[in-house]
């Protein structure tokens, strides 16, 4: 099944995501202080963090709801330089690559599921309605929500809701995932639904950038761990290695303070 | 109850409030939307503007804007009849009211939702038009419905020039008769008759709105 | 002249707004429904209807009111039922806790409504007062047509004096007049409007 999930949803490869030193401020306030990354394609990296460490707004500067000071982006053969006017076409052409789930679903509450799913495919892939509707269905069903379909979002509940918006994302074929703390609104045991989602694509091969408490998830899942604190990367490495073995003490608190929970 | 031999003049004069509010409600909402876009716009030369048109027509009461229009600007060569000077004079005010309240709306729908529309990729127009524009409307459509029905109400101060709407029919009856007490107290009721289900309607469907889209 | 029927028949309005209000509040749904249908009749009349029904159609004897005191008495009826119905909103947002706070101290239910919810839901309730008090600047505007000598009395009087000569000139005066008087308290109620949500 997860096999299924993500050979018919990535008709294209998986893109790999380099950020080269980014940089943002709020003002005076230093939110990402000159930050790089690269993620491989296919490849599953876990952002974890105190809160107001800059992690979240990090992932938002991937597909430019942020922009940064400096730096540059690039997600597969797309780059964008921060500093440097973005037309209009190039931010198109970035977010049309990139999928993305955020923390309050953020569903369109005036459209049923279907057209949730569907009204984009239309408008970006230029679909026609029976097709992108067809698509939808087809997700949903992988999913288990089909019989959701004619529903508004807020009749399905949390967990339903975070799955559609999954599937909302990878209805447009992107090439790489950012998922901003995706469960976090939800209740533990709807949360692992949603996990269980997040895992079979991964294990299909799509490149995925996720900012998480969930350690378990962290641990299992991602093949990189990228532990940020006040605006810098203060760790990274193989997320088993460092959950047994911080270098940082600041590592070493954050973690304890989760895993106590 | 000489009084009663002057009810059809008064339902004559009911059907000219009921057109005027129609006619000012229609035009008024749709000059409204186009206000709200104004105000809202990021370009200096638009905003400041429409934003002075907006204020002007919410801070001048709606019978001053009749006399502007009616008595004052055939000074400056334009010339309206008295419906005509009725129907633009509360249409701006409708206007400019509707325009804050539809405006309002806009910026009540969640933040979120620009981001997520923006995150799919989706073009800045088809955002606006097809997912702000829509949740927008809905969460102004209680203080419209409020809006057009004291737009009825309002429809009384054409009286002030002679558009032969309710309340001048009132007047004239009422001068012949002498019957004041009882022809105001009927003039009254049937704006009431009309107002206060149309109230109940409103707060009906503001309720029913809160409850969600499903 | 402007001035002094609005600030008359908002203290009127203020002032027969509380019964009206408690009214509304009532335990008991017929007293309910009573006072929302007097709420809800009086504000479903126009305003230039009941200053006509009470300067023309209102008699004692001979003695009819005057247009000043017919335009403050119509004008504060229809106050008090958009006050009241202003107020009861205030007290509607209030807390089932602080009520049920009250009660396990051991206040009276009189002293729990003027010492704790009645402060608190005039707080609440500022920003749309002072909307309101906006409003009825504009409505005093409509005193003119039973003769009340107010500013757009004045303008119009003026106006036809010197038909050819005035123009717009006099409208233009009484409307700056009022954008000037109301554009800061609008600012003032926006203002009130945003504290107040920063504190809740």
């Amino acid at each position: 099944m997860s096999q299924q999930l993500i050979t018919e949803s990535q008709q294209v490869t998986s893109a790999g995501v380099t950020i080269t030193n980014l940089s943002k401020k709020y003002g005076d306030n230093q939110v990402l202080d000159n930050i790089s990354i690269n993620v491989k394609p296919g490849s599953v990296t876990a952002l974890i963090g105190p809160s107001g460490s800059g992690k979240s707004t990090l992932l938002r500067c991937i597909n430019l709801l942020e922009i940064p000071d400096e730096g540059t982006i690039t997600v597969g053969t797309t780059t964008v330089e921060a500093g440097t006017k973005v037309s209009d076409r190039a931010l198109l052409d970035l977010r049309r690559q990139v999928g993305m789930v955020f923390q309050s679903f953020n569903l369109f509450p005036h459209m049923s599921v279907l057209r949730n799913i569907a009204f984009p495919q239309e408008k970006i892939l230029g679909r026609s309605r029976e097709e992108a509707e067809e698509r939808a269905l087809t997700l949903l069903d992988r999913v288990g929500l089909r019989e959701k379909a004619q529903h508004h979002p807020d009749r399905c509940s949390g967990g339903q809701q975070q799955r559609i918006a999954i599937v909302r994302a990878l209805a447009l074929n992107p090439r790489a995932m950012l998922f901003d703390e995706p469960t976090s609104a939800l209740d533990p045991e709807v949360g692992l639904e949603v996990l269980a989602v997040m895992r079979e694509l991964a294990a299909g091969g799509m490149t995925m950038i996720v900012v998480t408490h969930e350690m378990q998830f962290a641990r299992d899942v991602s093949d990189h761990l990228v532990v940020m604190a006040d605006a810098h990367i203060i760790e990274e490495g193989r997320p088993a290695e460092i959950m047994a073995n911080p270098v940082q003490e600041r590592t070493r608190r954050f973690l304890s303070a989760v895993l106590e929970r | 109850m000489d009084f009663v031999q002057y009810l059809p003049q008064l339902g004559q004069g009911l059907l000219v409030s009921l057109q005027l509010t129609a006619i000012s409600v229609t035009f008024g909402y749709a000059a409204g939307m186009l206000l709200a876009l104004g105000v809202s716009s990021q370009l200096p030369w638009l905003k400041w503007p429409t934003l002075i048109i907006v204020e002007v027509g919410r801070g001048i009461p709606s019978l001053v804007v009749l006399y502007v229009v009616y008595y004052g600007l055939p000074s400056i060569g334009l010339l309206f009849d008295n419906f005509a000077a009725a129907a633009a004079g509360l249409t701006f005010t409708v206007a400019a009211y509707s325009s804050e309240m539809l405006r309002a709306g806009i910026q009540s729908v969640h933040r979120g939702q620009n981001e997520a529309a923006m995150a799919l990729g989706l073009p800045q127009t088809s955002t606006f038009t097809r997912i702000i524009l829509p949740q927008g409307l809905r969460s102004s459509i209680p203080a419209l419905m409020g809006l057009a029905i004291q737009s009825f109400q309002g429809t009384s101060l054409a009286y002030s020039i002679s558009v032969s709407e309710l309340m001048s029919k009132a007047y004239q009856s009422s001068s012949i008769t002498f019957q004041y007490l009882q022809i105001y107290a009927i003039t009254g009721l049937v704006f009431a008759v009309i107002a206060v289900p149309s109230t109940w309607t409103s707060v009906w469907v503001e309720r029913r709105l809160a409850k969600g889209f499903a | 002249m402007t001035l002094l029927v609005t600030v008359s028949s908002f203290g009127i309005g203020a002032i027969m707004a509380i019964p009206l209000m408690l009214g509304l509040r009532s335990n008991y749904p017929p007293i309910r429904a009573v006072f929302r249908l007097i709420v809800d009749l009086i504000r479903g009349v126009p305003t230039i209807v009941w200053l006509f029904l009470l300067y023309f159609g209102v008699t004692l004897g001979h003695l009819r009111l005057t247009s000043l005191s017919a335009a403050i008495a119509g004008l504060g009826i229809v106050s008090s039922a958009y006050l009241a119905e202003i107020y009861r909103g205030g007290f509607a947002t209030l807390a089932r806790g602080q009520i049920e706070a009250s009660h396990a101290l051991g206040l009276s239910p009189a002293t729990t409504f003027i010492r704790v919810l009645a402060p608190q839901a005039l707080r609440t309730s500022l920003p749309s007062i002072t909307t309101f008090l906006l409003a009825l600047l504009k409505d005093s505007s409509i005193a003119s047509t039973i003769g009340v000598t107010e500013m757009v009395f004045s303008a119009t009087t003026f106006s036809r004096q010197n038909p050819g000569t005035a123009g717009l000139t006099p409208f233009f005066i009484a409307a700056g007049v009022y954008v000037v008087v109301s554009v800061p308290l609008a600012i003032v109620a926006r203002r009130l409007d945003s504290r107040l949500r920063r504190n809740n």
